[in-house]
């Protein structure tokens, strides 16, 4: 059996979609969830084979939430939507599976066949091309959770990000909040600059750097926030500020 | 008694000389009570010159004139005010100096009076705003009386030596106040017929073109058609009085109605070169007189005479044409030939204002259908998705939903009337949250709040449905959970103000596509039904609220 978490914003969407998928006996739902962020904390947290993930979400699309993945973990991803001849036409074009609402259980038999069958194979499920070619390279925004909440950071907003033992973590002015992207998606998916194995730093918040003994830096924020700069990273972070 | 003759005589051929001038346009600023510059100083001209007219006419009397000179001083007065009567009694006045003998200053003053005196009571009874009085003979029957018996009063007392004065004027006295006084009455009174026939036919004219205008307005409205343009043809034809009337396009007769029906068939190509001449080169062409004689094209047996061809424009472009005909007997009477010209020229911007009406119901027709189609898709899908979902958990809900989902397209389907009561509007609007509350499920609550008074008021159909829909596409779908939409009505001084509210104050300009357009043709709508007030206003405070809302006026 698989497992699979169903994202969807409508309950009695996400429901019967769950109840079709417990029919088929070939799938396991180990969650729901009803947004795309809850939607990422657990993909992370459970890692599940397959997610089927609803396009029309409030604050982060489907198809945003889909860029926010780590590529190396990423799940096999069906996508679902009610109407939306221009997604389809992207679904196609990239040879991503998606079904339509209301949801045919004959398809969605044929599109689980498919899944065992990619998964017995053990092929790579979605390639890095597909995904950029199709979700934004770019993020805009960053979904973090806090206590009893959950939030949606402009990336603008983010002067640097960095992880620890607790996960990964982003840092504004006002706030330091725990997001369920990885920096290594951060990196790639925002201007973030890496400056430390552990510190991305937004380098329009930068107010200095300053220069420490034995090649080392410390990055100061707008606010005060301090970073570390390592040897490594120095010289491509000077060179992004136009010091050479 | 012999003076009184004489006098009677000169003031007969001076008369002859108003009556012949009243057939000329320089008396036609005399006619109106004018204040224009021009105008007082013609009126000065003429008087003076019958003023001095009047002197010369006059006979010798013991080395003075007896005279008609008070006419034209009286009358500049009256027609032309104080300064324009001073002016020509003092002109006068002076040429009576001129001329020299016992009484000339008492002459030149006292004709200046008269001129003044004349001028005091056109002050006067324009002041009183009785300016009609001005052309009664009567008042100036009594103005020139007075006028003269001044005159004989100065020539007393300013003459020298006073015996000679007195004689004299015991002499001319009775002969000259008599004379004077007819004359001018006299002469105003063939001012006052003047006037008469001249402002009866403006009259006549500009109530037969108003009432053409009137009971022709709007017909062409719904195109310019044989029906229609035969109801125009048939108006012309009553109001003019002309033979017959036709109107065509640019390749057939639309209409003809009059004399000649029997073979200027309606619905048959234009046969008349000068008509297609006359659209062709965009001008007026008369048929008729002798160098260019009409000749109907069809029937040699043809009772028509003349005919006057006008083209007919929509903008800059030649549509078709009006012709009016009047049959052998008679000919086109030059009122009928201007009237004729103004009435294409009225007609022509009706033909424009309804291409421009029928293009506006067009566009509206076809945003309605737009309307339809956008609606649909996204809702319809969503719905059948969560009542496929509900069906397994509670057929009688699922059952329900299915009926609020056939409510609301049936209504949709209907809708492509115009205007739709509030209440029904609300019911179409209520259909539609049910389903979309079951979608959201407790992501969605709604609240209604529509005062009673409001549930029968028409408006345009397609207003508060969409901006409905926007709250939730773009307000409550975008909010994690805790959606509100608020509809309610409140009392604003020039009516009531109809409320669509929700909690997500997520509204940014919309983009020129789908979305913009159909807030567009919301505004749209309200606008043409109810006026610019009810534009649809838009407030947002950015993650607290959007409010859209527009004005139902308390008088529609």
């Amino acid at each position: 059996m698989l497992t699979a978490i169903v994202i969807d914003d409508e309950q009695f969407a996400r429901e019967e979609l769950t109840e079709l998928l417990q029919e088929t006996q070939e799938i396991e739902v180990v969650a729901q969830a009803s947004n795309a962020i809850e939607g990422l904390k657990l993909i992370y947290a459970l890692k599940p084979d397959v997610v089927f993930l609803d396009i029309q979400m409030p604050q982060v699309s489907g198809v945003e939430l889909l860029g926010m993945l780590d590529p190396d973990t990423m799940p096999y991803v069906i996508f679902i939507t009610a109407f939306d001849q221009y997604a389809i036409q992207a679904f196609e074009d990239n040879a991503f599976d998606y079904l339509l609402k209301p949801v045919d259980p004959k398809r969605l038999n044929k599109s689980i066949q498919r899944l065992l069958k990619t998964n017995r194979s053990q092929e790579t499920q979605h390639t890095q091309a597909q995904i950029d070619s199709f979700a934004s390279k770019q993020l805009q925004q960053v979904p973090c959770v806090g206590h009893q909440r959950i939030m949606i950071i402009p990336l603008q907003d983010i002067e640097m990000a960095f992880s620890d033992l607790s996960g990964v973590h982003v840092q504004t002015a006002q706030q330091t909040a725990s997001s369920q992207l990885t920096l290594k998606t951060l990196e790639e998916k925002t201007d973030l600059l890496r400056c430390h194995r552990q510190y991305l730093i937004n380098t329009k918040a930068i107010k200095e750097i300053r220069l420490l003994d034995n090649g080392l830096a410390e990055v100061t924020t707008n606010s005060g926030n301090i970073a570390p700069v390592s040897r490594r990273y120095l010289k491509s972070l000077k060179a992004v500020l136009g010091f050479v | 008694m012999y003076l009184i003759l004489s006098l009677l005589q000169q003031m007969s051929v001076y008369l002859v000389l108003a009556y012949m001038l009243s057939k000329t346009p320089i008396f036609l600023p005399l006619l109106n009570i004018s204040s224009q510059v021009s105008h007082k100083f013609s009126c000065y001209v003429l008087f003076s010159l019958f003023c001095v007219m009047g002197t010369y006419f006059g006979l010798s009397i013991n080395d003075a004139i007896a005279n008609t000179r008070a006419i034209g001083a009286v009358m500049g007065g009256l027609l032309g005010g104080p300064i324009v009567g001073f002016a020509v009694g003092l002109t006068g006045g002076i040429h009576r100096y001129s001329l020299g003998g016992f009484t000339d200053v008492a002459c030149a003053i006292s004709t200046t009076a008269e001129g003044l005196i004349g001028g005091l009571l056109h002050l006067y009874l324009v002041k009183k705003d009785k300016s009609a009085l001005l052309f009664n003979p009567m008042v100036v029957l009594a103005v020139t009386f007075v006028a003269e018996v001044s005159q004989m009063l100065i020539i007393v007392s300013v003459a020298k030596p006073f015996g000679h004065a007195y004689t004299l004027v015991s002499e001319i006295a009775a002969p000259m106040i008599i004379a004077n006084c007819i004359g001018a009455a006299l002469f105003i009174s063939i001012l006052h017929d003047k006037k008469t026939i001249y402002e009866r036919y403006s009259a006549t004219f500009s109530r037969r073109a108003l009432t053409i205008a009137e009971r022709s307005v709007g017909i062409w409205n719904t195109g310019f058609d044989a029906t229609n343009s035969e109801k125009v043809a048939r108006i012309i034809y009553e109001e003019t009085n002309v033979g017959a009337v036709a109107i065509t396009d640019n390749e057939k007769i639309l209409a003809f109605i009059g004399i000649g029906d029997d073979h200027h068939k309606p619905n048959t190509p234009i046969s008349s070169g000068s008509t297609i001449q006359a659209m062709e080169q965009n001008r007026i062409i008369y048929l008729g007189g002798r160098e260019t004689p009409y000749h109907c094209s069809i029937s040699n047996t043809c009772k028509l005479g003349s005919a006057l061809i006008i083209p007919l424009r929509a903008g800059k472009k030649v549509v078709g044409s009006i012709k009016l005909y009047e049959p052998k007997r008679k000919l086109l009477s030059n009122i009928n030939r201007s009237m004729g010209e103004g009435i294409a020229q009225l007609l022509s911007s009706q033909i424009l204002y309804g291409d421009f009406q029928q293009q506006q119901a067009l566009l509206t027709q076809a945003e309605i259908k737009l309307l339809h189609a956008q609606v649909n898709p996204h809702f319809l899908f969503n719905a059948l998705n969560t009542i496929s979902a509900v069906i397994r958990r509670d057929p009688d809900k699922a059952r329900e939903l299915i009926q609020h989902l056939s409510h609301f397209f049936r209504s949709n389907l209907k809708q492509n009337i115009d205007t739709v009561a509030l209440k029904d509007e609300l019911a179409h609007v209520n259909a539609y949250l049910t389903i979309e509350k079951a979608r959201f499920t407790d992501r969605l609550d709604v609240e209604i709040n529509i005062d009673d008074g409001l549930l029968e008021k028409l408006l345009p159909s397609f207003t508060l449905q969409p901006l409905v829909e926007n709250a939730i596409k773009h307000g409550v779908a975008n909010r994690l959970e805790g959606g509100k939409v608020r509809i309610y009505s409140e009392q604003h001084s020039l009516g009531y103000k109809v409320v669509v509210e929700d909690n997500a104050g997520n509204f940014s300009p919309p983009a020129a596509d789908y979305e913009g357009l159909g807030m567009e043709i919301v505004t749209k709508r309200l606008i043409n039904y109810f006026g610019d007030i009810a534009e649809l206003q838009i407030d947002c405070r950015k993650g607290e609220f959007t409010r859209m809302s527009f004005l139902i006026p308390n008088n529609k």
